[in-house]
């Protein structure tokens, strides 16, 4: 029982604030959320908050804008209605997964030329330097361009239009199109790792100035600026979400940030439920989550591999068909593939394939944030995952409902910690070490 | 060529309205920038620009679509920072129709001020100015602390009535004691009478009692009100000047946002005709309620940005159609 406190649920995760409020030992603050038949939403906080420590817990789920803007709204209205501290509890902070900008590894974008091939040029054709006014070339396309390359890669696939270049090594083909591996045009077929447009058309059709390379707007400190500018700006932290994609995400906020990490809960989950687990082998499907995927593996003093995805085009045709390469050894063990989040799940079940080809004998994947929207189910349905491991910082009844591959881990008792901690001015730091 | 590029117009569109960008960009003289918003499938927004902003004067126009205003506003806040991290010389947010205009006050205990939320929000993205039209409330004009320009949709209003009905026979009635200086002002400037409506209001979007205030027996009664949401309020006012014994009854308001029932009330009343203008897209609502009627108030956001790009004054819009 904690006294002085209003725990306020956003309509995106109710589950999580009854949860979260029945571990706390108190009953979630009493609040109308809804929408004006005009489509604003409409918010009125029925408990007094004065001289309150409030906390408000909204995840990014479904109609994540919608969500972020009722979030917001609930907190200056706490503001406004004088609440001593406001506190964003974000188990998923929206928008912090933005597209790897489809920049090269060199940086900034050249226009070089690099098909010569093409009809009408000679050795005197020079290309032009990008300028606005300039008319690009048919050439210069894909190259200023990798977002056009790879939206039209899987606009192509999308068609059932299955290029002749599609490798034996690239083994059974999973059945979403966007997942295979096509290189229709050669050498400009990079892989990234891009979230997946609902309407992609629109972009495909979509073409910049000339010689101006279009890119995408980065909407993460904007998210940040927004929910400080919104009220939760006093002394108040913003518990993030439990794994920040990118850790400097808490330099966004001008206002104390916890992260909370999901990591204990899947480490807990390796030791009581995989049989083993000592002999199984800790698997990163990125280079990025090397970090967080050798921090388990120290901790329970296990083999660690790491899955090394290649984007630049090598000569060898296998290799860019396969795309990913295993560094490490699975041969006849267990894996488990650790990673923060899982959306359309591109990543993780051709990571599960290419372990499956290497001959690994059981998958599991432990993820922090399952949003698993698009097609996610039927691809982890009918990928080689034996198991699919999230927590609930997004709602998974649904998903479980439609997913038997599906464990979800309750993470409500850390949050609940992590509220009553924050409010009695004790240490967070705890609970990022816990077994 | 290029220097003389430097500096110009560049007018972005949300994807709320793109009839009214087009009609702006049109007046202009320019071509919309290219921009696209589409969603992940998350329901994340992205935003993607196809074309330089340095050093430009950018005008993003995006008004709240209803329904989905909270994805608009998104939208918006997302173009306006994308420019501001594209190093544009200036953003001014046009929006025709400001959302959550109502949520002006705190009416009641821990009611949130959303309108002074959305005015903070749209500054802290990036935006240098405001071009709005016909604000709920104008005191909205000062939540910002960027210059905040509030057009009128007035003059626009004002030729309607003089180009499709007898000025004489016309008197302008409030549907509501908030909106009776609008209607004053356009009344005195018809020289036609006035009449105001009481109303209480127990909840939004309910309407309670209602009183005429005022003489309309045997004239054309124009409702006036700065928007049409659900219409419950211009039903039960046409219904109240019928009764009165009106000749001909009609409603002019600023902003059709016409949500839930609307169409179905405004089809049903005894309005002959409503009258919006085109700041809120309209959709397929035109051809589903053959009463309504639009006002093209394109020409006076599209100068609205001509002067502020030129420095000129705003203020002869607030009295003058342009041409």
């Amino acid at each position: 029982m904690v006294r002085n406190i209003v725990i306020l649920g956003g309509n995106s995760h109710p589950e999580l604030v009854d949860n979260v409020c029945n571990n706390l030992g108190i009953a979630p603050g009493e609040r109308i959320l809804t929408k004006f038949s005009s489509g604003e939403s409409r918010c009125e906080i029925k408990d007094s908050v004065r001289g309150k420590d409030v906390y408000i817990i909204q995840s990014a789920a479904d109609s994540v804008n919608d969500g972020f803007i009722d979030l917001c709204i609930m907190v200056s209205a706490c503001k406004t209605g004088s609440a001593k501290r406001v506190t964003a509890v974000m188990p998923l902070f929206p928008y912090s997964r933005q597209p790897d900008v489809p920049y090269k590894k060199a940086g900034a974008p050249l226009s070089k030329a690099s098909h010569p091939t093409k009809n009408g040029y000679t050795f005197e054709s020079v290309p032009g330097t990008p300028h606005p006014g300039i008319t690009r070339t048919q050439s210069l396309g894909p190259d200023i361009n990798g977002l056009d390359t790879k939206l039209a890669r899987t606009k192509l696939a999308e068609n059932g239009v299955n290029g002749t270049t599609c490798n034996k090594a690239d083994g059974p083909q999973t059945p979403s199109g966007a997942e295979r591996r096509n290189a229709p045009s050669g050498s400009s077929a990079f892989n990234y790792t891009t979230h997946d447009y609902q309407n992609h058309s629109l972009l495909a059709n979509f073409k910049s100035k000339p010689g101006y390379k279009q890119w995408v707007a980065q909407a993460g400190t904007l998210v940040a600026d927004l929910l400080t500018c919104a009220g939760a700006d006093h002394h108040v932290l913003t518990e993030c979400r439990m794994d920040l994609h990118d850790p400097q995400y808490q330099g966004f906020f001008d206002v104390p940030v916890d992260n909370l990490y999901g990591k204990p809960l899947l480490k807990r989950y390796i030791q009581q439920h995989i049989p083993n687990y000592k002999e199984a082998v800790v698997i990163s499907p990125d280079a990025g989550g090397a970090k967080r995927a050798t921090a388990v593996a120290d901790e329970l003093d296990m083999d660690f591999a790491l899955i090394h995805k290649e984007r630049r085009p090598t000569k060898y045709s296998e290799m860019r068909n396969a795309s990913m390469m295993l560094v490490g050894d699975v041969r006849d063990r267990v894996c488990i593939l650790i990673d923060d989040l899982i959306d359309t799940g591109n990543t993780i079940t051709r990571a599960a394939k290419l372990l499956k080809k290497e001959g690994a004998t059981a998958i599991y994947a432990l993820v922090t944030h399952g949003i698993l929207s698009g097609d996610a189910i039927p691809r982890i349905n009918a990928s080689a995952i034996d198991k699919l491991i999230v927590t609930n910082t997004v709602p998974q009844l649904e998903h479980k409902r439609l997913c038997t591959k599906l464990v979800t881990l309750d993470v409500s008792p850390v949050f609940a910690e992590a509220i009553r901690r924050v409010h009695h001015g004790e240490s967070i730091s705890v609970l990022f070490q816990f077994n | 060529m290029s220097r003389e590029m430097a500096n110009e117009i560049k007018l972005l569109s949300g994807s709320s309205h793109p009839d009214l960008s087009a009609q702006v960009a049109g007046r202009l003289g320019i071509e919309i920038a290219r921009t696209v918003s589409l969603n992940y499938s998350n329901q994340e927004t992205s935003v993607t620009i196809g074309e330089s902003v340095r050093d430009e004067d950018v005008y993003i126009l995006q008004s709240a679509a209803t329904g989905d205003v909270n994805e608009g506003l998104m939208e918006m806040l997302i173009m306006i920072h994308a420019c501001k991290t594209a190093s544009a010389r200036r953003i001014t947010a046009v929006i025709p129709c400001f959302p959550y205009a109502r949520q002006d006050k705190k009416d009641r205990s821990r009611a949130p001020i959303s309108a002074r939320l959305i005015a903070n929000m749209i500054q802290t993205a990036g935006a240098n100015h405001i071009i709005t039209m016909d604000l709920h409330a104008s005191q909205i004009q000062g939540f910002f602390s960027v210059p905040c320009d509030n057009l009128y949709a007035e003059p626009s209003v004002l030729r309607w009535i003089r180009e499709n009905r007898n000025v004489e026979q016309v008197v302008i009635v409030s549907p509501d004691a908030g909106g009776a200086k609008r209607a004053t002002s356009i009344a005195d400037r018809l020289n036609a009478s006035f009449a105001l409506i009481h109303k209480e209001r127990p909840r939004p979007n309910v309407v309670g009692r209602m009183v005429l205030i005022g003489e309309v027996r045997d004239k054309v009664a124009i409702l006036v009100d700065d928007m049409a949401d659900t219409c419950g309020t211009l039903d039960k006012a046409a219904g109240l000047l019928r009764d009165a014994n009106a000749k001909e009854i009609l409603a002019i308001a600023t902003h059709g946002i016409l949500s839930g029932n609307a169409i179905e009330t405004i089809n049903n009343s005894s309005l002959s005709a409503l009258v919006v203008t085109n700041t809120v897209p309209l959709g397929d609502k035109v051809s589903r309620c053959p009463k309504l009627q639009v006002i093209d108030v394109s020409g006076t956001l599209a100068e609205a940005i001509r002067r502020t790009h030129n420095g000129e004054s705003v203020s002869y819009l607030f009295t003058h159609v342009p041409v």
